[in-house]
């Protein structure tokens, strides 16, 4: 007895500990949004009532445009996941498979650009899309396809360095094989690499679902209207620093849109943590 | 069959197709993009048009054919950018420095002007003279006479052939034919322009389509010299190199609006030599550092210890284990703005639950101890997950040795598995710090920066890290300074790019390339 207490209790202890820290604003989340008042205000840590108020008023409140901003980021970050997935895919397999002049080159360059937070650039990436706004309004500030672009551009290095990354653990005999019998690079890119990359895509695609989700500042730059924000921006600027007046409603909201993400995540754990050892951070 | 799709005519014609259609889409931006004065974007666009065409249409290259969409996008939002970034850095580019010189010559032309003394204002009716250009019809009770004048002359009327409207304003004489509402309706744009006669020193300057006051021309701009010439108090004010036309005597006596000059290196050498931007950009950078250290110190701290009490199959480490990486799966965005709602002083959960009433985000320390604590939260999950791997890496063997020569487990953890654990995750642990150097959204969304010393009228908070200040030097309404925000942004760059390519060699990830 006395030995396990020596070599397991701590364990426990410890485990145990951090578990109640990292579960501590997340049950609070929960049971603020029960919390019939709606209001920050706890007067116990144990919900005495339970009620789905918070809930029917985020669906029901003209104030929050809940469901545009949710169906608003859904669009964005599956449009952004899919076509930043099919570019980036295509660039993968040219660093990975193909031959050509200057592929080391190109390859630290591509590192080198990958580095480069995004957010660096955020004002002349503003200044440029207020210019294209004057001759093409479409596309230009202030526009989710604008957004959109932006986002496809600031994440194709590090997605082109991620996609390659695991398409390298692609084993190539069968390519090679094909190659052999005279098959040309475009067949075997669409005929045998992309089937047998499939998983791997779809992953890539829901990592980068997740980052554009979490994306704040350059959504709020970009879509000031009501109508237009994303669900990031919106619940933000609906809280607004004034944490006791909202509360309620913010807990439900950041609620269900958190649900899908933490669902992907969890689903998605052994390659994300076989990314990150890679060395790359999530956002 | 399937292979016959990627061969023959129907996938000629798909791709055809295709290519017209970007081809076509391409083309039609640059075009209105010539059109409007874009030239820099138009050129892109032209460029990119033709490289598309004849990637795709001849064989030159096949790498090109897969790689060519990913390298436009990242040339047009990523090193474009960049560049623009760099050459942004070298202007004076702020609010009042934002228009082009002839602009700005323009503008201060059109707005040094001053009002007589007494303020004269008459009521008027717009309209056009004998030959048919514009015109003021008035009545001048200064003199008492009623007048027309046109841009260059003014001609008495006589007050017998005056029409008058309602409010007993002129409206019409012989020599005069007042607007329709639709005619001063299309006139509407160029009302601040106009000039009318009045008596060689002063002119009439409409305010709206009824009234007019008199105005005299307050500076004068000499094209030959470049300079402005004060024509009140023979002041001059000459170009100072700088983006503004400033008095020769008084350089602080700027005329307004400026314009965008190049400056070169000067944003650079006064965030070393001015005061008033160094001593804020010193101490941002200090906490910059030690946020960033003290954020890999406690995530990773923690990270470890759990990693290594968990490295034993205990009963229940599944789920401690999906417990533990929750806060790592919650979108980042909303746990802060949770955290943020926790931290309230009145009614916060935090000091609910330690029974006191501390303003968190209104103390340097205490916001600073709540961003710290706030992104071990955030961050702990990261580290336990990859010093689990590491931990596995590592051979039993070599402890299992260690404790048959007699060291004992703290021993063994100090001498040989923590070394060996820092070896492996160093690369990450310079990743994590090359990150948090950034973690704009942290900071934005829970501190704002603050709390930030109001008596100073700075902008710099007591959590302002180096990019959410370049963020709101570069943003902040009426008072935004693109230019010097450009220049930190580089500096960020430079400090992020040169920790991480030294990361990247410890991981070896470069010698894998070649």
């Amino acid at each position: 007895m006395s030995k396990w207490l020596a070599n397991n209790l701590w364990r426990h202890v410890v485990a145990i500990t951090v578990c109640l820290f990292s579960l501590f604003p997340l049950y609070l989340v929960i049971i603020s949004s029960l919390n019939p008042t709606g209001s920050l205000n706890l007067t116990s840590f144990i919900p005495t009532e339970i009620s789905f108020k918070n809930f029917s008023l985020l669906f029901n409140d003209p104030r929050i445009p809940y469901l545009t901003w949710m169906r608003n980021s859904l669009i964005i970050a599956g449009a952004v996941a899919i076509l930043s997935v099919t570019i980036g895919a295509a660039s993968a397999f040219a660093f990975s498979r193909l031959r050509f002049k200057g592929k080391i080159t190109g390859l630290k360059l591509l590192l080198l650009v990958q580095m480069f937070p995004a957010i660096l650039a955020i004002s002349a990436v503003y200044v440029i899309m207020e210019r294209v706004q004057t001759f093409a309004p479409a596309i230009g500030l202030g526009t989710k396809p604008g957004l959109l672009l932006v986002y496809l551009g600031g994440a194709m290095g590090v997605n082109i360095w991620l996609l390659k990354g695991f398409v390298d653990t692609i084993p190539a005999e069968l390519d090679e094989a094909a190659k052999v019998d005279g098959a040309s690079p475009m067949q075997i890119y669409w005929l045998i690499f992309i089937p047998l990359a499939t998983p791997v895509l779809s992953v890539v695609a829901l990592l980068s679902f997740i980052g554009t989700f979490n994306e704040f500042i350059l959504a709020r730059l970009f879509l000031v209207d009501m109508p237009d924000r994303t669900i990031a921006v919106g619940l933000q600027a609906f809280i607004g620093g004034q944490y006791t007046q909202n509360w309620g409603p913010f807990a439900a909201g950041s609620i269900i849109a958190s649900v899908p993400i933490v669902i992907i995540f969890l689903s998605l754990q052994k390659y994300i943590v076989n990314g990150l050892t890679a060395g790359s951070v999530k956002g | 069959m399937l292979v016959s799709i990627f061969r023959g005519k129907f996938a000629l014609a798909l791709k055809v197709i295709a290519l017209l259609l970007v081809t076509s889409v391409l083309a039609m931006l640059a075009q209105q993009a010539l059109a409007q004065g874009e030239y820099a974007i138009a050129i892109f666009l032209i460029l990119a048009t033709l490289a598309i065409n004849f990637v795709y249409l001849t064989r030159q290259s096949v790498p090109l054919k897969f790689f060519l969409p990913g390298l436009l996008f990242l040339l047009a939002f990523v090193v474009g950018p960049v560049l623009y970034t760099v050459a942004m850095s070298g202007f004076q580019y702020q609010s009042g420095n934002i228009i082009s010189k002839p602009e700005s010559i323009s503008q201060l032309e059109k707005l040094g002007k001053v009002q007589d003394a007494n303020q004269t204002t008459l009521d008027v009716t717009i309209g056009r003279a004998t030959a048919n250009e514009l015109a003021v019809i008035y009545f001048d009770f200064d003199k008492n006479e009623y007048a027309v004048s046109t841009e260059k002359s003014r001609a008495l009327q006589n007050p017998a052939t005056i029409t008058k409207n309602d409010f007993d304003i002129p409206n019409g004489s012989p020599d005069f034919k007042a607007l329709t509402n639709d005619e001063l309706g299309a006139l509407d744009s160029q009302i601040p322009a106009l000039k009318f006669y009045y008596d060689g020193e002063y002119y009439l300057g409409l305010e709206g389509f009824q009234s007019a006051s008199l105005y005299k021309q307050s500076i004068a701009y000499d094209a030959t010299k470049d300079e402005f010439k004060s024509l009140i108090n023979d002041k001059i004010y000459r170009d100072n190199g700088k983006g503004n036309y400033a008095n020769i005597n008084n350089p602080e006596d700027l005329l307004q609006p400026g314009w965008r000059a190049p400056i070169w290196f000067e944003h650079y050498k006064s965030l070393f030599t001015e005061e008033r931007l160094r001593s804020p950009f010193i101490s941002v950078f200090l906490w910059t550092i030690s946020f960033a250290g003290l954020s890999v110190l406690t995530t990773f701290a923690l990270g470890l210890l759990l990693a290594l009490a968990l490295s034993k199959a205990i009963r229940g480490r599944r789920i401690y284990r999906s417990i533990l990486i929750l806060p790592y799966a919650m979108p980042s965005v909303m746990s802060i703005l949770i955290w943020g709602g926790m931290f309230d002083t009145e009614f916060g959960a935090i000091n609910n639950l330690l029974g006191t009433h501390i303003a968190w985000f209104q103390s340097a320390a205490f916001a600073r101890t709540a961003v710290i604590l706030v992104n071990l939260w955030l961050g702990f999950p990261y580290f336990y997950l990859v010093a689990s791997g590491a931990l596995q890496a590592i051979p039993a063997e070599l402890s299992e040795a260690a404790a048959i020569d007699g060291a004992n487990p703290r021993q063994i953890f100090r001498k040989i598995t923590l070394p060996l654990l820092l070896k492996i995750l160093s690369p990450l642990l310079i990743a994590s710090f090359a990150y948090n150097f950034n973690n704009f959204n942290l900071i934005y969304l829970l501190t704002g920066g603050g709390p930030i010393n109001q008596l100073d009228g700075d902008l710099a908070g007591a959590t302002d890290i180096l990019i959410s200040y370049t963020y709101k030097i570069a943003f902040k309404e009426g008072n935004s300074n693109l230019g010097l925000a450009s220049a930190i942004s580089l500096i960020i760059f430079l400090l992020v790019a040169s920790i991480s390519l030294y990361g990247l060699k410890k991981s070896k990830v470069l010698e894998d390339l070649s």
